[in-house]
């Protein structure tokens, strides 16, 4: 069964299509990675796929359940990074984690030698206890990313990982991912960064002006694009009117 | 001085757009409310007033009086509105961020904020003393001039606990650089609250007691004894004597009107002075402040086993951490609390037990506005308050009926604690027949059972994200129309409730017979609505959030 599967998934805010007829289909142990420049719609995409938006048209199906028939156990399969790390300004790093937690309700078995390996693996250091009004854009997206692998989901979907990171943090992101991968977990990605793209991609998308103008590995988008260079693939598919491959 | 105008310019140009961004049914909607409070307002001062000049010997020193002590009430709010808003608006904000980066003075960037802050603190009471100073004016028959430059000496009156406040909060936090917004709030509140204690002490005792006496020659010498309630040292004295001034004695007016804006306009250099010297060390300062808190001590220091606990442990320790919260409510309740002590000692009436009963229903109508007003100002923002972590409970297996719900019962705890206290010591004090001790309480959980509702499911309906501020959440256009239902909701159970109350008072004391249809219509009817205002707003809430995109 896959885990994700997206059809025909349409998003019109007033009068605008912000997004039009998005279909994928994603496996277990993939990373899909969308490319698009500004206001294309990647991230309209990643909040109707986490129901954070409601769709204007379409199905949005993970493990099988259909979000809009039963969204409580769709959701249960999924972990959300957003682009903008809110966090309650008046909770701390900590407290939050355990919020979320409960929410997903987190077993509780070795749950304090499971944080204190996830706040190490992030660098995470006593400030998780300080309120995070004082926390930084990247230590924000941290504890964010803490908290996602605590529930530990099937499918993960994440709006800009690296921006506001540290290079040492953006390794570790890169490198947690390729471990996810091959844990059989999915990853959802939305992200400007090409390089982080080329590196853990196994499937990429390029959507521009709400519509998915290229679907498939870096070896398709090289021999379709004629271009060898991530960048250079990147420009010209994001540009172009035509070429929609499914 | 050219930043500042700027700066100004630029304040009234995002008012400008905000106030075109609007639809004209929600333009509509929010004159029509305000001018419905503001009419209300003025026709309850009006029928105050004019009764008081209607009663012989003590009237009009009564009213006199009336106007003194709702002047200097006004004063310590404001002094308290502007301290709690201060921290928000001059230290901890995000726009000073960018602000202080421009090449701008900083006390450009001070005088701005300042009166920014003098604004959105005082707005709330001006809608109250303007219907005051306007029905006094009718009442007393006041020249046309009267009514411009009354309205004046408020605005000039306002500028005074602004400049005050924030220049207390300055001096605070450059003496101790390390105090959080909690310490430095409680710290301002206490200062405020002790030296008003004080000064009213020293100045003007009598003010403190509980008048009881039924004596016409002790009613004299207790109303002369009142004379300027504040005493000649607070601004509210002034104002006071301008406004009662144009009844013949036009020296005073021009001699209080100059004093006032003389000390209007030196509060205002002393605090740009003192924000000269330290506001931009006291900004730095407190932004280097962080609050680390105990880990093992947090109520949240691991996952919770229920979700439910989880949600309300969280909006608790939010509530507690944020000052402006706690601190506006622990107001509110002191004042119900004083309210409640003070019907303990109301003597004239207390000896007729008709009288005790009568007390006891205005007071239960009195609870219920009250307790309409504090759902307005404390549960109405709740869901909007989810802002900073909405994609976590939207994305999360969490159904908005539970999170709703959950929100729903620890409000409506508070709530009912709050109602039944009142409600359960009021009656003790007042005495009241055997019966009303068991039937107002429970009337009390209906009434609250139904508010929280109202604002929690109108809350929900308008939401407001993209605001932290509860206190701006409350006052927008949802916030609004959540007070003008629960009035409207309080106002009906009122009727209703009359029809059984009145057949009781006649009953009990008049010993007429009771029409059994008609009361329990009343009841009967009151519970219908209540369990309608209970159910529908909820409802109405889960669709909305349901429905809405995020």
């Amino acid at each position: 069964m896959s885990r994700l599967v997206v059809r025909n998934l349409k998003k019109k805010f007033n009068s605008v299509w912000a997004l039009r007829g998005f279909n994928l289909t994603l496996d277990p142990g993939e990373i899909f990675v969308l490319l698009g420049p500004n206001g294309a719609g990647k991230t309209t995409t990643l909040k109707l796929i986490t129901g954070l938006l409601r769709p204007t048209e379409g199905e949005i199906f993970i493990e099988g359940t259909d979000l809009r028939k039963d969204p409580i156990k769709a959701k249960s399969h999924i972990g959300y990074v957003p682009d903008e790390p809110f966090i309650y300004n008046k909770l701390t790093g900590r407290e939050f984690i355990n919020f979320v937690a409960s929410i997903y309700k987190v077993s509780r078995v070795d749950y304090e030698t499971r944080l204190a390996g996830l706040l190490k693996t992030f660098d995470i250091g006593e400030w998780v206890d300080e309120l995070s009004e004082s926390y930084s854009h990247g230590m924000k997206q941290r504890v964010i990313m803490c908290q996602l692998l605590l529930h530990n989901p099937e499918l993960i979907l994440i709006d800009e990982p690296l921006v506001g990171l540290d290079p040492k943090t953006s390794k570790t992101v890169r490198e947690l991912f390729i471990k996810l991968k091959e844990e059989g977990k999915t990853l959802f990605v939305s992200t400007h960064t090409l390089s982080f793209a080329r590196e853990v991609a196994t499937k990429i998308g390029i959507i521009s002006q709400g519509e998915l103008k290229f679907i498939g590995d870096i070896n398709e988008l090289s021999r379709i694009s004629g271009k060898k260079d991530i960048e250079d693939i990147y420009l010209k598919l994001s540009n172009a009117n035509d070429g929609v491959h499914r | 001085m050219s930043d500042f105008w700027l700066m100004l310019q630029a304040r009234a140009r995002m008012f400008n757009a905000s106030v075109r961004s609007l639809s004209a049914v929600r333009t509509a909607s929010f004159v029509f409310v305000i001018a419905c409070f503001v009419g209300g307002a003025y026709y309850v001062f009006f029928r105050v007033f004019g009764y008081l000049t209607t009663v012989e010997v003590i009237g009009p020193a009564l009213l006199d009086r009336v106007i003194e002590m709702a002047l200097f009430v006004f004063f310590i709010m404001l002094l308290f509105s502007n301290v709690i808003t201060s921290f928000s608006t001059f230290y901890n904000n995000r726009e000073l961020d960018f602000l202080f980066s421009l090449p701008v003075p900083p006390t450009s960037i001070y005088l701005t904020k300042l009166l920014e802050n003098c604004l959105y603190a005082s707005w709330a009471t001006l809608t109250i003393a303007f219907p005051l100073i306007v029905a006094y004016g009718i009442t007393t028959g006041a020249p046309a001039l009267y009514y411009p430059l009354s309205i004046l000496s408020v605005l000039i009156y306002m500028v005074i606990p602004a400049a005050v406040a924030s220049t207390l909060i300055a001096l605070i936090l450059r003496v101790f650089p390390k105090l959080g917004p909690r310490e430095v709030i409680m710290i301002s509140l206490a200062l405020i609250l002790g030296l008003t204690y004080l000064y009213v002490r020293i100045n003007n005792p009598n003010l403190l007691k509980i008048f009881e006496t039924e004596n016409e020659q002790m009613l004299l010498l207790f109303a002369a004894q009142l004379t300027t309630v504040g005493g000649i040292y607070v601004p509210s004295t002034w104002l006071s004597n301008i406004i009662k001034g144009f009844n013949g004695n036009t020296t005073v007016t021009v001699f209080n009107f100059l004093l006032l804006s003389f000390v209007s306009a030196s509060s205002v250099t002393v605090a740009f002075l003192v924000a000269k010297t330290c506001y931009v060390r006291s900004w730095l300062s407190s932004g280097e402040h962080t609050s680390k808190e105990s880990k093992r001590r947090s109520l949240l220091w691991k996952p919770q086993r229920q979700t439910a606990r989880a949600i309300f442990l969280k909006d608790l320790l939010i509530f507690v951490r944020e000052p402006t919260q706690w601190v506006q409510l622990s107001i509110f309740l002191i004042l119900l609390v004083v309210y409640v002590m003070s019907l303990r000692r109301t003597p004239i009436f207390f000896t007729f037990p008709l009288w005790r009963t009568v007390v006891a229903f205005a007071n239960f109508a009195y609870i219920s506005f009250v307790l309409a007003t504090l759902g307005v100002r404390f549960i109405f923002p709740t869901m909007s308050l989810e802002r900073a972590g909405i994609w976590a409970i939207v994305s999360s297996p969490l159904s908005f009926r539970k999170i709703l719900l959950t929100k729903y019962f620890f409000s409506l705890t508070t709530a009912v604690i709050i109602i039944e206290f009142l409600l359960i010591s009021a009656n003790l004090f007042i005495k009241v027949e055997r019966g009303l001790y068991f039937v107002m309480p429970v009337i009390g959980l209906f009434v609250a059972a139904a508010l929280v509702s109202i604002n929690l499911g109108l809350g929900s309906k308008f939401p407001h994200f993209s605001e932290d501020n509860p206190s701006r959440i409350a006052a927008g256009t949802g916030g609004i129309i959540a007070a003008l239902i629960s009035i409207t909701y309080v106002a009906i159970s009122i009727l209703l409730l009359a029809t059984p109350a009145y057949n009781y008072l006649s009953h009990t004391f008049m010993a007429r017979p009771v029409n059994y249809l008609l009361v329990y219509a009343g009841f009967a009817l009151f519970i219908a609505v209540s369990i309608c205002a209970i159910f529908i707003p909820l409802r109405i809430g889960i669709t909305s959030l349901e429905r809405r995109d995020y």
